[in-house]
């Protein structure tokens, strides 16, 4: 990084571009929340900031809402920092993270001062416990403002730091400007709840911005367009339909709801699923099987979509071999309650074309023992073509124009999607001019017309090779999923086998008869392929695993095949070589993924003379565009791939269009912005509730003048801090105790505990029992337990299931004891004294708890931390991680009172899981521990 | 007669105030019939149940608390079964949590008649039933249980549990799979492959 230019400050910065350095001083003059576009170095100037902030020392700073990589980027840069400016009193970021930190750890860290990166849910129990002292904090920078909402955890924190600390400056940064129009958080709504008065925009198209990205020392972008092949294009079409059949279905089986934007268009767009499940969450109890089926294949389709384009041929097959699996209809159900997509034809389409991408062979039912009935096509995607061909461009290029030299390194940077791309793409570099040696007939080479390189391969590129090879290992891999697919669905098929089609039966005899490895590896592509293309019509209900004609009539074809293969494979070391001498004149091909920020550092670390972008990423762009304006002598060549007409196109087009017009928008709203007023978190309603808490006793003609000129206490479990009704009851002006609670989430007086259950909380401790046993020893330790039922928002105030589940409602017998009514009817009958809270949303709660507390005593929260604990046992030892321990209860032989045994013996999953049924006995029981063996060593492939 | 040697045991206890209820006529998988008691419904030895519909309840507030108080702590179980048949519900609702704790009452809300009668059938059918249900004993299949225990760490789908297990053997195989192998898998980016070794490794305490 270079160190910045001649600026007043006292401290080095790096802030080489006009505008960074105008939002520099903007942030330093005054609290405010910038929104930046994406790409455009908004961490650099967090730790830029921060870097100025540090050097001066004595400061206490904390910095909110930091994903855990960026803390690791974060405290490089300000170590960085810290050494170009010499400066010997910054101290760098701390991170407190884990609760593994001792609070006397956090307590003496904290009065040593510096910068902090504290996870949310610790800080605000930190902050409420008083081990963090509000008023002696320097300033607060929160990063991710877009996902700060009311009652947010975050927004909790900043109330409490305005309540306390009026001096301490505010920062906010987000560089995703779409939730601020979109959706209930209205740019001034998120101001409000960021207590913050200023909004400082930099869209791309700003001018400063602009300008100086635009200046003389632009980077020069070739977009290729990359057509896709007739397959990937009928599948992608297949997709795009079966998405919105699905969408149909959905709209048509939820009536009730809001779902405008819920269109094919919109499906392209990354966060559609999760738009759609935020919208169906707050009725996620309501909503039918269906429905939940239906939004999960809308995920899986979207993916879909995705690894077409980015998934070689055989890749791709495989992952729709995996899908067909998990989706194969549990045993005995019928068609209703499958995924409706699967019936289309489009769905055909998809795993008919997909198969024919990797090969393609007709089989007659008779035993036709032909040869060649089977041949692989190993259709290649069409961008490894072309990045072939822009590397031998770029070699020429460097051939003919090598003197001129200047900072870059020459290397070439090729920036792909994900990691399982990096390593495609490596492959295919690796691998495209290695040739099988015996040529097959559908593969003939050509020799290239003109070549600059003095390597000794004249052909032209090809993934014929890693193909075969991703062929064979398809191959191999198919026969022991057949293994795998009929221990885990055993069930199913034989379902499907006794009902459809008994002669199945024969392939697994089949199997074992086949002497030779290969040829049964054969005969599972062969067995499958037509298989499925004979009853295409009922794809979803039937995927045979092999079938014994077509294993036997396949063998010898891939028994030569593979013999041919065997040959590539023995020497690729050799080849490799010869691909590095290939392009010795560059230093090296890079590849990489696009990783956010982080892409950042890389530009920085490899200083490229030519990237090719393999897929289209915005962000990118600008980043590139911000690295070449940063640096006087860095030339550079972006070339930029994207399948024209494909999915990818059509989310990169929209992601820019629609950052733009929500920055549009924003700056729209700013311009129109009433200048919101102070807003103090100790509002003005403060003294007037005060008042009525201490006249409300009125109610249910209670006779309690108990003094209440001490504000309500509720004693909280920390665990319960993730919820926004801590934050809400502060908002009431009550004090929070957070503690370590064995028993119970939220103590509100000596009697009364509560245990506070979402719906699906509720669900879920159903299930695995959990509830039952809270109530139990809530029951033990106190008078009047209660179970809170909190239902997230006003308009889901309802169990009742939507229009198309209203069926069942009228008959007992229909769904059993499995339903959410039927188990509240058990729990009520198995604990009669146990009161139940219905609250429409947690702002509801807090009144219900407010008018609760109004005739007791307050609480104690020493008794309410060691009551449920055995003696010896300390509140501290209680912390627990939650999910290992839902997977626990997710697991067979695990029950309430067990779980107890095994957290406290075994240190974690992987150790319950490698453990011996010896050595599980101990704590669980005999049964159980033989149960628990079993889960974890049932294997699939025997 | 017939109908009054069958009362009792076998049948829904009601009083005749409640005549003209729409969940009377909702009520059809168990008999029932009219009976002198305190209570709405009887619904078994100690279990009863008060009717209550929110818009009446706004108009006599005090009319739930006389018919408490008939009860004269007669059941172990006394639901007030309650219609949400109003919109502004909220300090309504306030209200009857803090009776419920005062007078013992359990407030059971229903939103429909149907739905309400349906509670009254449950509490009929499961008088003698067992906790089993909620105790988490339900019997399930190796593939259930095996995508129920994968998929707990959020982000994890079906299609990912099966991938994962199959790919690695057994479930042992695939908590033990190190992030180079997962890696290899469709579909499990790396953020899954981060949160999957991340809980299977994460201590059950965070301290010892």
């Amino acid at each position: 990084m270079s160190s910045g230019n001649g600026d007043q400050q006292p401290v080095k910065l790096s802030l080489p571009l006009k505008y960074q350095q105008e939002i520099f001083q903007e942030l330093r003059g005054r609290d405010e929340l910038v929104v930046i576009a994406r790409g455009l170095g908004l961490l650099r100037l967090v730790t830029n900031l921060l870097h100025s902030y540090d050097a001066v020392g004595n400061n206490f700073i904390l910095l909110l809402n930091a994903e855990e990589r960026e803390n690791g980027w974060i405290g490089e840069a300000l170590a960085e920092h810290a050494a170009i400016s010499a400066s010997t009193r910054a101290r760098g970021l701390s991170v407190v993270n884990t609760d593994a930190m001792s609070v006397g750890t956090r307590e003496k860290l904290y009065t040593q001062g510096g910068i902090f990166s504290v996870t949310s849910r610790i800080l605000v129990v930190d902050l409420l416990s008083g081990l963090m002292n509000p008023e002696t904090i320097t300033g607060v920078v929160v990063l991710h403002a877009d996902r700060i909402m009311a009652t947010s955890l975050e927004a909790f924190i900043l109330r409490i730091y305005r309540q306390k600390n009026k001096a301490g400056f505010l920062k906010a940064f987000s560089d995703n400007p779409d939730p601020f129009v979109t959706g209930f958080n209205p740019l001034h709504t998120m101001m409000r709840n960021l207590f913050l008065r200023n909004v400082s925009l930099w869209p791309r198209f700003q001018v400063d911005v602009a300008q100086a990205l635009e200046g003389k020392k632009k980077a020069e972008v070739i977009e290729l367009e990359v057509p896709m092949s007739d397959a990937m294009r009928n599948i992608q079409q297949a997709i795009m339909e079966c998405v919105e059949v699905s969408i149909g279905e959905l709209k048509k089986g939820n009536t009730g709801l809001e779902m405008g934007d819920w269109n094919v268009d919109s499906a392209l767009h990354k966060q559609f699923d999760r738009v759609v499940r935020r919208q169906l969450d707050p009725n996620w109890h309501r909503v039918s099987w269906k429905t939940k089926q239906i939004v999960s294949d809308l995920t899986v389709l979207r993916e879909m979509l995705y690894h077409l384009l980015t998934f070689d041929a055989v890749s791709f097959n495989r992952h729709l071999d995996l899908i067909l699996a998990a989706h194969s209809p549990p045993p005995g159900s019928t068609r209703q309650n499958q995924s409706p997509w699967l019936f289309l034809d489009a769905a055909h389409t998809i795993f008919d074309t997909a198969k024919k991408r990797v090969y393609i062979g007709k089989l007659s039912k008779e035993n036709d023992q032909d040869i060649q009935v089977l041949r692989p096509v190993l259709e290649e995607q069409p961008k490894w073509a072309v990045v072939a061909e822009v590397l031998e461009e770029i070699d020429r290029d460097l051939y003919f124009s090598s003197a001129v030299r200047d900072d870059s390194n020459g290397t070439i940077l090729i920036m792909c999607g994900d990691a399982l791309q990096c390593r495609q793409l490596r492959d295919y570099l690796q691998s495209m001019h290695i040739r099988p040696d015996g040529k097959n007939e559908e593969d003939e080479d050509e020799k290239e017309k003109e070549k600059d390189g003095d390597d000794g391969e004249k052909e032209e590129p090809s993934a014929t090779a890693m193909m075969r090879k991703k062929l064979r290992e398809y191959l191999v891999w198919k026969k022991q999923f057949g293994k795998v697919k009929e221990n885990l669905f055993s069930e199913n098929q034989n379902v499907i086998n006794g009902t459809t089609k008994p002669a199945s039966n024969q392939n697994f005899r089949g199997k074992p008869a086949a002497n030779k490895r290969r040829r049964v590896r054969g005969g599972g592509t062969v067995g499958s392929a037509p298989s499925r293309a004979a009853n295409g019509s009922i794809l979803a209900s039937e995927d045979r695993p092999l079938e014994v004609t077509a294993l036997l009539s396949e063998i010898k074809a891939t028994d030569t095949e593979s013999a041919q293969k065997d040959d590539i494979v023995a020497d690729p070391l050799d080849d490799m070589e010869d691909f590095y001498q290939l392009y010795e004149m560059q230093d090296l091909v890079v590849i990489h993924a696009y990783d956010g920020d982080m892409d950042e550092h890389v530009l920085e670390d490899v200083k490229p003379r030519y990237i090719i972008m393999y897929e289209p990423d915005a962000s990118f762009v600008r980043r590139v565009e911000v690295y070449r304006s940063s640096h006087n002598d860095r030339n550079i060549r972006v070339y930029f791939l994207y399948y024209s007409g494909s999915v990818e196109e059509q989310r990169y087009l929209s992601s820019v269009r629609r950052e733009k017009d929500a920055f549009t928008k924003l700056i729209k709203e700013k311009s129109g912005m009433s200048i919101v007023m102070t807003l103090d978190a100790h509002g003005i309603e403060d003294p007037q509730e005060a008042f009525l808490r201490t006249i409300n006793t009125r109610i249910a003609g209670g006779g309690r003048l108990v003094a209440t000129a001490q504000p309500p206490h509720v004693v909280v479990d920390v665990r319960e801090f993730g919820s926004s009704l801590p934050s809400l009851l502060h908002g009431r002006s009550m004090v929070i105790v957070p503690c370590m609670l064995t028993v119970g989430d939220y103590i509100l007086s000596p009697n009364i505990c509560i245990e506070r259950k979402s719906i699906k909380d509720l669900i879920s401790s159903f299930k695995d029992g959990r509830l039952y046993n809270q109530c139990e020893t809530m029951f033990q330790h106190y008078k009047s337990p209660m179970l809170l039922i909190e239902f997230d928002q006003n308009k889901s105030f309802t169990l009742e299931p939507f229009a198309d589940l209203s069926g069942s409602l009228s008959s007992i017998s229909s769904s059993g004891a499995s339903d959410l009514q039927s188990k509240i009817v058990l729990l009520t009958l198995a604990f009669p004294t146990l009161r139940i809270i219905w609250s429409s949303s947690p702002y509801q709660t807090a009144e219900i708890f407010e008018s609760l507390k109004s005739q007791e005593m307050e609480p104690d929260p020493i008794h309410a931390v060691r009551v449920g604990l055995s003696g010896g046992e300390k509140a501290e030892d209680q912390t627990f991680n939650r999910e290992p321990q839902d997977m626990l209860r997710a697991m067979p032989g695990v029950d309430g009172k067990n779980i107890k045994n095994l957290i406290l013996d075994m240190g974690s999953i992987k150790e319950v899981s490698n453990a011996r049924v010896e050595e599980l006995e101990p704590s669980v029981g005999k049964g159980a521990g033989r149960t628990i063996w079993d889960f974890f060593n049932k294997s699939l492939l025997d | 007669q017939v109908i009054a040697s069958r009362s009792g045991a076998s049948s829904i206890l009601v009083s005749p105030r409640q005549k003209g209820n729409p969940i009377l006529t909702n009520l059809r998988s168990f008999a029932w019939e009219y009976s002198d008691i305190p209570a709405d419904y009887v619904l078994g030895l100690t279990t009863c149940a008060l009717f209550l519909s929110l818009k009446y309840h706004r108009l006599h507030p005090e009319y739930i608390y006389n018919r408490i108080r008939l009860l004269a702590g007669k059941y172990k179980l006394r639901v007030v079964l309650t219609l949400v048949d109003i919109d502004n519900h909220e300090d309504s609702l306030k209200e009857l949590s803090k009776t419920s704790l005062i007078n013992n009452v359990t407030v059971i809300l229903c939103w429909t008649a149907a739905e309400g009668a349906r509670y009254l059938e449950l509490y009929k059918s499961f008088e003698h039933a067992n906790a089993g249900a909620i105790r988490g004993t339900e019997s399930k299949g190796y593939t259930d249980k095996m995508v129920d225990f994968v998929t707990v760490p959020r982000s994890i789908n079906k299609t990912d549990a099966v991938t994962l297990v199959s790919a690695f053997g057994s479930i042992r195989g695939a908590v033990n799979a190190r992030p180079e192998d997962i890696a290899i898998i469709g579909g499990w980016g790396e953020k899954k492959i981060m949160r999957w070794c991340g809980v299977v490794d994460e201590p059950f305490r965070a301290r010892k």
